[in-house]
């Protein structure tokens, strides 16, 4: 693949570093990189600080401009107007499109914007371009990402005045293992060292543990457990955590996510007010992306006009004798965003019994992110909550980014004399982790909203007589059937000795370690014998090298099911 | 044909950079707690305490532990409990964590999930705050603490870390508790293995009928209320049968509690 060559810090230099640093420790910086919106945090010693970039914003958009030969982001780049970001020359909404396959329906999603995004469904990383100088130049979520990421860099050592290396990073709940590998590439192309990916809402969890601890200090109490909901729905996603905190340690009782958020409200509310705008900008011509540009802009306005009015006129000129001219109510809106609402609330449901927390036991419900002032978005928790007033004391929008930093601190061994960073998460499984059996069911090993670290074994067998080998294919995810799920790698276990179908037992087991590191093993055991039949394999997944759709399809199309396995039968 | 003794699991033969250092200490531990914390008079093989880290220490110590042996033989050795760090005398029992220089202590497998959390070994605690012990325990030995300490001690935390979320997770749910006991009593329950008991096959095929067939989530409410009574019920059989140590009727309780708590996952699921 063609993109550019990136230094990654050798063996050495970490080590060295380390070493350094256990007499004085650099304090990793938070970042929450949002679809849309991006902020920098840092503890400062004795609270979380925002870092501002030179124009003064604590808040900076998610976005890299391609001109002539020198990209440059929204941290430092001056567009005055959101009308030049959509000029087809700037990339953004990278985050809903890193690590996906061009058959995924979000990728799709993201053709009508005024970047080129192409898709050959078949399997494989979409074509993402920028306009520059009138020519279609081809780039990477993950380039896109990287350039964004220096950017930031550089603005944070500007700040803090010494180089930054470690990062805290947050990251949406449905993110697949993939997923955060592409991000950790993105990262060490920037020169920047992950300590931690963050699922958004447990940051936020850990900021929220901290509030409790330091409420509990001033009050002189023991700190009783406290349950708290938390729900974030930004431009790009929408994630609810369950969290329970006591004594500053929270443990993560279960998470939900969901790829919808702000850009599916926008979108859905694009197609209502210009029904046929998809064909119309497909083709992506100047006049196109201008029109689709004002479109765009005039419909954000709107949306964010209907938070506190109940209805707004769009009036707007797309030229090309394209006119809107439109009063939209509150009610239109939400109804035409009646599936992402309904969404939202299932969410929050299945999160809910995931947690086996019963509604009357939530303590705290804590809603932010952008759509977190969407009147709709209010009333959903309400009314699942039993009008419960909401928590207070958490900016909507920094919430996340905060908790990001405090982790940074907590992850880079700092402590507070006031006990302010005396703190722990206890993270779990977003996702369930298992493998192809039973036909093209997935069959998860390790369930999700497990607590990590995690172990966990399963049996399966051979479906033929004689069979010598079996596939191992490993999905993250949750549907029922494998293709509704991410694939993170596979491999072949060879030499079961010869017997009748049913009786080797393929034994699967899955290890996360307190470092987020799936490794998969596979082993075969006949039965009366207590050694492995053959040398048992450890994989260290995700294997996958670009989210390849086609890998599962390739492999269906070599093997057929000359190599399954089922599951050992559980009583009925 | 019970399935689940004969399939190993594969975490037996899973690489661990833990068991060579740890087994050091782990040996030299294990008879004083013994010997300070077990009343019982036949221990049972202790490696089959922990699912993890029998599959793990199996493997590379010998099965069923070399507790049941060394014991014995250490018996009149009277070693001494002290910090691998800083060689204090703990300060109190189970010793997981050294509170004189705050450095974990390897696993001990003769300490089980009871001990941990520092309740008697019997089937009734539920007024016991285990998710407090259980966050008190993890702010000592969660491995997201320990990031500037040697890998040895890294590799403590991670290791008793799991343990300890194992033992919650083991001694919150009523099942797998009562499970865990006979374990420790030696008795291993098969929960795959079928009840010959029509009467209790015909009343959960029925059962599962009423679930299928409920409409509406009041009729699966009453469902999961009738359930969870029965489970009481069992629950308190189980609880006599264990004290009066009549394992083989307490092993035939749990295997029908596991008919109906499958049956509540259903209905749950439903719902
Ligand atoms: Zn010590």
């Amino acid at each position: 693949m063609a993109e550019p060559a990136y230094t990654v810090a050798s063996d050495s230099e970490t080590t060295g570093e380390e070493k350094s640093s256990s007499t004085f420790p650099e304090i990793a910086i938070g970042v929450d990189i949002g679809t849309s919106q991006c902020s920098v945090a840092v503890w400062n010693g004795s609270q979380v600080e925002l870092l501002k970039n030179t124009r003064n914003q604590k808040m900076m958009k998610s976005y890299v401009t391609f001109k002539d030969d020198i990209p440059s982001g929204g941290i430092s780049s001056l567009l005055s107007h959101d009308h030049e970001m959509l000029s087809g020359s700037t990339i953004f909404n990278m985050k809903r499109l890193i690590g996906r396959v061009d058959t995924d329906p979000v990728v799709h999603a993201s053709k009508n914007l005024p970047f080129l995004v192409q898709t050959l469904d078949i399997g494989v990383r979409p074509f993402i371009a920028a306009l520059v100088n009138n020519v279609w130049r081809s780039t990477t979520p993950e380039e896109v990402l990287a350039i964004f990421l220096v950017e930031l860099r550089a603005m944070a050592e500007a700040q803090l005045k010494r180089p930054i290396r470690n990062v805290v990073l947050t990251i949406p709940v449905s993110f697949s293992r993939f997923q955060l590998t592409r991000i950790e590439r993105a990262c060490a192309m920037a020169g920047l060292r992950v300590l931690r990916l963050m699922p958004e809402p447990t940051a936020i969890a850990l900021l929220y543990g901290q509030q409790q601890q330091q409420t509990s200090h001033e009050n002189m109490g023991s700190g009783s457990e406290k349950i708290a909901l938390i729900f974030n729905m930004g431009a790009g996603y929408a994630d609810v955590a369950v969290t329970a905190t006591a004594g500053g340690v929270s443990q993560i009782k279960a998470l939900a996510g969901n790829t919808i958020g702000g850009e599916d409200l926008l979108q859905n509310m694009m197609r209502y007010l210009l029904p046929e705008s998809e064909s119309l900008f497909e083709s992506h011509g100047v006049k196109e992306i201008e029109s689709m540009a004002l479109l765009r802009v005039a419909t954000q306005d709107a949306i964010r006009k209907l938070s506190s009015e109940t209805s707004v006129q769009v009036d707007v000129d797309l030229g090309n004798g394209l006119k809107i001219c439109k009063v939209v109510g509150r009610n239109e809106f939400e109804q035409v965003n009646r599936k992402v609402f309904e969404k939202c609330e299932s969410l929050i449901i299945q999160c809910l019994q995931d947690a086996k927390v019963e509604v009357e036991d939530v303590n705290d419900v804590i809603i932010v992110g952008g759509c977190s002032f969407i009147p709709k978005v209010k009333n959903i928790v309400s009314s699942i909550f039993k009008g419960k007033q909401l928590y207070e004391g958490m900016n909507p929008l920094e919430a996340a980014v905060r908790g990001a930093a405090v982790e940074g601190a907590v992850a880079s061994g700092i402590s507070d004399p006031f006990g302010n960073l005396d703190l722990l998460t206890i993270q779990a499984t977003p996702l369930a982790i298992g493998i192809q059996a039973d036909g093209k069911s997935f069959v998860p090993v390790i369930p999700r909203n497990t607590t990590i670290p995690a172990r966990k074994d399963l049996v399966f067998t051979t479906i033929h007589d004689n069979q010598r080998e079996a596939l191992i294919i490993v999905y993250e995810g949750e549907g029922d059937k494998v293709e509704e799920n991410h694939l993170l790698g596979y491999f072949k276990i060879m030499g079961i000795p010869a017997a009748p179908k049913g009786v080797p037992e393929i034994n699967v087991c899955m290890d996360i370690d307190a470092g987020n590191v799936l490794r998969v093993l596979a082993g075969v055991v006949m039965p009366g014998s207590r050694q492995p039949a053959n040398r048992v394999m450890e994989v260290r997944m995700p294997t996958v090298d670009d989210g390849h759709g086609w890998c599962a399809e390739a492999l269906h199309r070599a093997y057929g099911s000359t190599l399954d396995m089922v599951t050992v039968q559980k009583k009925a | 044909m019970s399935k689940k003794k004969l399939c190993t699991p594969l975490s037996t033969f899973m690489r661990t950079s833990l068991t060579s250092p740890s087994d050091r200490f782990t040996k030299i531990s294990s008879s004083q707690i013994k010997f300070s914390t077990f009343a019982s008079p036949s221990p049972p093989p202790l490696a089959l305490y922990n699912p993890t880290f029998h599959k793990l220490g199996q493997y590379f110590l010998g099965d069923l532990g070399f507790c049941g042996k060394s014991i014995c033989s250490k018996a009149a050795e009277k070693l001494e409990l002290r910090c691998w760090n800083c060689h204090s005398v703990p300060e109190s029992l189970p010793f997981l964590f050294c509170e004189s220089c705050r450095s974990i202590q390897p696993v001990d497998k003769s300490v089980n999930y009871f001990d941990i959390f520092g309740s008697e070994k019997k089937y009734d605690i539920e007024d016991k705050n285990l998710e407090g012990k259980y966050k008190e325990w993890q702010k000592k030995l969660h491995p997201d603490l320990v990031h500037s300490k040697s890998k040895m001690e890294r590799d403590f935390a991670a290791e008793q870390s799991s343990r300890v979320i194992d033992a919650y997770r083991t001694l919150k749910k009523p099942l797998l508790r009562a499970i865990y006991l006979l374990k420790l009593e030696g008795v291993e329950v098969d929960e795959e293995q079928t009840v010959s008991d029509p009467e209790l096959l015909a009343e959960i095929m029925e059962i599962r009928e009423a679930v299928e067939e409920a409409d509406g989530s009041e009729a699966l409410k009453r469902i999961l209320s009738q359930m969870q009574d029965k489970l009481k019920h069992l629950s308190d059989s189980f609880d006599n049968a264990f004290q009066s140590r009549s394992f083989e009727e307490a092993k035939t309780t749990i295997q029908r509690m596991t008919y109906y708590e499958r049956v509540i996952e259903e209905v749950v699921k439903k719902l």
